[in-house]
């Protein structure tokens, strides 16, 4: 993540975890309580709650045994930028995006990517999931 | 020297429990509450299956209630499509009870909602469940049916 993204004056709220998925309803319940607070709509909260978890247990699964689960908030005017990271439970660990889980959550955000970092020194490969979801729905 | 026993912490997710029963001749009720996830889909599945088991051996309709679930992830979304088809294969739907937002959303944006009968109580998915009872195979139709 970039200084830009995390210095830019808006609120941003950091939750680590184990990576396991026992305590993604603790990261889900965050989401949810950040977006009914900047004033989302009650779809919105559902769908990014939704949104967290299905990103939360894709990476979850493909973490090293070990590894945190870092889960970051990113509260604008009308969106939340999420991005959650684990550490490769392999250096060439990839995440599959040809799940059902994976599809319902390209419906649930505006806008998802995955993220792979290779190791570097000191530094295990890591795979993460950046989203967005805007407050309320899109008037089409 | 008895053993320690300890517990994980949050070992098994939060609760998630299913009950089936016979609330009227001819329909097999299936209640669930809590939250489905990854970790918990897989109670959901047993409490399916052992619903739609009965209902496939009685020739009963199946319903589904989830007026206590409060949260519902893919994973518990796949459990119930699963169901859907099983129960199609049998020539039925599978009825379900969501009332709450937290049921019918993710039913709704995934476009999943079109397998399910949906309805807003267990009243009426049970007087639409019992219009699929079946006789079990060999019994005569009821006296006044016209026959072949």
């Amino acid at each position: 993540m970039s200084d830009a993204e995390t210095l830019d004056g808006m609120s941003t709220v950091e939750v680590r975890t184990s990576a396991t998925a026992a305590l993604i309803p603790t990261i889900r319940a965050v989401a949810s309580d950040l977006a009914a607070r900047a004033d989302f709509d009650l779809d919105a909260i559902s769908d990014l709650r939704m949104a967290v978890d299905e990103a939360c247990a894709t990476l979850v699964d493909a973490a090293e045994p070990t590894s945190v689960l870092q889960c970051r908030f990113l509260v604008r005017p009308e969106r939340i930028r999420v991005h959650a990271e684990v550490e490769a439970a392999k250096a060439d660990t990839v995440l599959s995006t040809d799940t059902f889980g994976w599809r319902v959550l390209q419906t649930l955000a505006d806008e998802v990517e995955v993220l792979h970092e290779a190791a570097t020194e000191g530094r295990r490969a890591t795979v993460g999931i950046r989203l967005d979801k805007s407050a309320g729905d899109v008037p089409r | 020297m008895s053993e320690a026993v300890t517990p994980e912490p949050f070992g098994v997710g939060l609760p998630l429990d299913t009950q089936v029963s016979r609330p009227r001749a001819g329909s097999v009720l299936l209640e669930v509450d809590g939250e489905i996830d990854t970790l918990t889909a897989a109670r959901l599945q047993a409490g399916l299956d052992e619903a739609l088991d009965v209902a496939r051996s009685e020739g009963s309709g199946v319903v589904v209630d989830l007026s206590g679930v409060t949260f519902l992830a893919s994973s518990g979304l796949a459990v119930l499509i699963g169901g859907a088809r099983r129960v199609a294969g049998f020539g039925a739907r599978l009825r379900l009870v969501a009332a709450s937002r937290a049921v019918t959303r993710p039913l709704q944006v995934t476009g999943a909602d079109a397998l399910f009968d949906t309805f807003d109580d267990v009243a009426s998915a049970l007087a639409a469940a019992a219009l699929d009872v079946a006789p079990p195979p060999g019994v005569a139709p009821p006296s006044g049916e016209v026959g072949r």
